[in-house]
């Protein structure tokens, strides 16, 4: 039963059978009409609708002003807002909050890295395009810290997978900047110094009580003494 | 055949030595009881009660690893009051544990992090401040000590107990205050201390020598031998990116048990240090057509007189190695025939796994010289007795003793060597080979014992295993050696080497990645 409807199916899908005669078919090849691959009609009607749109933002000054001058309001640029398109590099239309841009490291209340090196972003990322070497710290309650961070910015895939994994909120894609064009393949890696330069301080706690845990543990405990 | 005891444990009925305890009991059937404090090769001490267990005819839960398997006995470990004794017994554990495991080098390979995914995956209902200790201790040469992840199995007091023979190692203060230190006037520097970074369940001991270098989920682990003396303790080579960063005991009852001494895990810094990556004429890079042609021509002169030419075997390359040069030798009929190994360290053997030889291999060049009945005399005796007819002499590996550069540039020496150092530097030409992290081979060690090693990973540069480079030398002087893998001259090797008759290839073991090891420790 299945085969026959599977038959049926190629039959309506297929072009339509003329004539079958053993494994030889004759089909009916249809061919479309020659005023319609010429594209005369759809481009003369593709330029119209250009042509409509430029008229109308052509005479948009002059409508915002008769309409705000019958209104009694003083004119202005806000016709400007009704146009689409944007004069690009002098002007660049907004992103919305969650665009995933080019990456930045955040920083401690101290200044500090945050990142502690875990190695948690490099093991997630699809592209494989971070590398940490990381080093000992000399603070004692956060012991360890990247020495080297590099993000090769034409291999990500900007999935966002390492602000996911990120368990220190130390890296995020939150600057709204797009990769810069480089004329190096080197110069699209950023490095520790670039991505904390964008860096920006994060007020998530840290180290369980945040970074300076030792120093306020000692206030809360009631005996003032962080280790008896 | 000793006593057997039957005994069910969840259903199941299993037959152990009279003696055994049941987590080992449960072990034999799979079923893997939590533990933290158990150790196989360590006392029982039934200190972290995480092994809990019910036993029929029994009013209170049992530690498993303490409780003697008796016949008859019903285990069960699955029933609500032992699984709910874990549970709690987990959460009590964890509560003054920081939970710092993005910077702890221990996560990933964590006996913690699994049971706690095993056991208790809940949170944490401890709302008051955790105990705070010391961070970064340091206890010793080798080892840092962070007292708040310490969970107080005293796995490693006993280690240091037991197989160093050495109290360090003490617990201080009572109760939630209680911690890990140094005993009085001692510090950590036994020298099997790392064994206690590897049984920590926790990542409260860690190595200097591997801290924050690589996460445990990175890394690759290939079986092999340890090459740093004549015991040969079985290891794993943790490597990455074509390097190892550490080097851990692998079990083996035979020989090293769970252990292995300090001085062997650092073995892997000098196989990367020095590296002759191609081949050299004259000390000039040269490749290998023209370093063996050259080989060729120089030693073709000698080799109508084969009494002029020398051939040093080395303890520290594998049995294929040295195999593949001692036939060479015997085909070429060489006038003389050495063994070169370092000299014995009397002060390293304490009866343990430590011994004086620190050559590797040194059972096995013995066996393979005098199954070609070649008379082979130790290499150190070129030094006193430099035979008057010996002109030029193949070398293999890079230790040389009793040789200075000056005597060597009087012969025509032929390298084949893995670093450039030795007589490596003297050499006329010298053919790059790969070190023993880098070599599918044998190595016998002390007791006999004919131990597989894999490679890790590949040689830098134009090195080649060194019976490759000994095959690739012979086809140059005209001798046909027809070897084209390890396998085949180890099986020409166990025809020729009487004793090593019953032995068979192992197959090449994949790299494990540790991501999927589970928890070590």
């Amino acid at each position: 039963m299945s085969a026959a409807h599977h038959e049926e199916e190629t039959v309506t899908e297929g072009p339509k059978v003329l004539a079958t005669r053993g494994r030889v078919r004759t089909v009916q090849v249809v061919r479309p009409n020659p005023h319609d691959t010429s594209f005369l009609a759809a481009t003369a009607t593709g330029l119209g609708i250009t042509l409509k749109h430029f008229a109308r933002n052509l005479f948009l000054p002059l409508r915002s002003a008769k309409s705000r001058a019958k209104a009694g309001a003083p004119v202005d640029e806000s016709w400007k807002n009704e146009i689409e398109t944007v004069q690009y590099p002098d002007e660049k239309v907004t992103y919305p909050e969650r665009f995933r841009g080019l990456h930045r490291l955040t920083l401690r209340e101290d200044g500090a890295v945050r990142c502690v090196a875990c190695m948690c972003c490099p093991t997630v990322c699809p592209a494989h395009c971070i590398t940490i070497v990381p080093e000992e710290s000399n603070s004692k309650s956060i012991e360890k810290r990247p020495a080297i961070f590099e993000i090769d910015e034409l291999r990500c895939v900007v999935c966002g997978l390492c602000v996911e994994a990120c368990p220190c909120d130390a890296i995020r894609m939150d600057t709204g900047v797009h990769a810069h064009p480089v004329e190096d393949r080197a110069d699209a890696i950023e490095n520790r110094e670039s991505l904390l330069g964008r860096g920006v301080r994060s007020i998530a706690h840290q180290g369980g009580e945040g970074p300076d845990w030792r120093a306020t543990a000692a206030e809360k405990s009631p005996s003032g003494d962080v280790n008896r | 055949m000793s006593e057997t005891v039957t005994l069910t444990i969840d259903g199941q009925s299993v037959t152990v030595p009279k003696g055994t305890n049941v987590l080992e009991a449960a072990r034999t059937l799979g079923l893997d009881i939590s533990a933290f404090c158990y150790h196989p090769g360590l006392p029982v001490v039934a200190q972290c009660r995480q092994c809990l267990v019910s036993i029929e005819k029994n009013p209170k839960l049992q530690p498993s690893c303490q409780q003697v398997v008796g016949d008859g006995m019903v285990v069960h470990t699955t029933d609500p009051a032992s699984t709910l004794a874990r549970k709690q017994q987990l959460e009590f554990t964890l509560v003054n544990h920081p939970i710092d495991c993005p910077i702890c080098d221990k996560a990933g390979e964590c006996t913690l992090q699994r049971l706690y995914f095993d056991h208790d995956n809940a949170d944490s209902r401890v709302d008051t401040p955790k105990v705070h200790k010391d961070k970064a201790v340091d206890l010793g040469p080798h080892i840092v000590l962070d007292q708040e992840r310490c969970i107080l199995c005293s796995r490693c007091i006993r280690t240091c107990d037991e197989v160093a023979g050495q109290h360090q190692l003490e617990f201080a203060f009572r109760g939630d205050h209680e911690e890990l230190t140094t005993a009085p006037g001692e510090q950590l520097d036994n020298p099997y201390s790392l064994n206690t970074v590897d049984v920590c369940p926790v990542g409260a001991l860690t190595s200097k020598d591997f801290r924050f270098t690589m996460r445990a989920w990175e890394l690759e682990a290939t079986p092999s031998v340890c090459n740093g003396c004549a015991t040969g303790c079985n290891v794993e080579i943790h490597h990455k990116n074509g390097r190892a960063w550490r080097l851990v005991p692998r079990h083996n009852p035979q020989v090293n048990k769970y252990w292995m001494c300090d001085e062997g895990r650092f073995t892997y810094h000098s196989a990367r240090e020095e590296r002759l990556a191609a081949a050299t004429v004259d000390g000039l890079p040269a490749g290998w057509d023209r370093a063996l042609a050259s080989a060729a021509k120089r030693l073709g002169v000698f080799l109508k007189d084969a009494s002029q030419v020398g051939v040093v075997l080395s303890a520290l390359h594998t049995n294929e190695d040295n195999f593949a040069l001692a036939s060479l030798a015997k085909a070429w009929g060489a006038g003389h025939v050495y063994i070169a190994g370092k000299p014995p360290v009397p002060a390293r053997a304490d009866g343990r796994l430590r011994v004086a030889d620190v050559n590797p291999n040194t059972a096995g060049v013995k066996a393979i010289a005098e199954a070609l009945g070649l008379s082979a005399t130790p290499a150190f005796e070129l030094g006193t007795t430099l035979p008057a007819n010996l002109r030029a002499l193949v070398v293999l590996g890079d230790v040389l003793p009793g040789l200075d550069a000056g005597k060597l540039r009087e012969l025509e020496v032929i390298s084949i060597a893995a670093h450039e150092r030795g007589p490596v530097p003297s050499a006329r030409v010298a053919l790059p080979a790969a070190d023993w992290l880098e070599v599918s081979g044998t190595i016998t060690n002390a007791q006999g014992l004919v131990q597989r090693m894999h490679a890790a990973f590949g040689p830098p540069g134009q090195a080649i295993p060194a019976w490759e480079a000994v095959v690739r030398l012979a086809h140059a002087t005209g001798v046909k050696l027809a070897w084209t893998h390890p396998r085949e001259v180890f099986k020409d090797m166990t025809a020729a080497v009487a004793p090593w008759k019953e032995l068979v290839w192992a197959r090449e073991a994949r790299p494990l990645a540790l991501r999927f090891a589970g928890s070590r420790g």
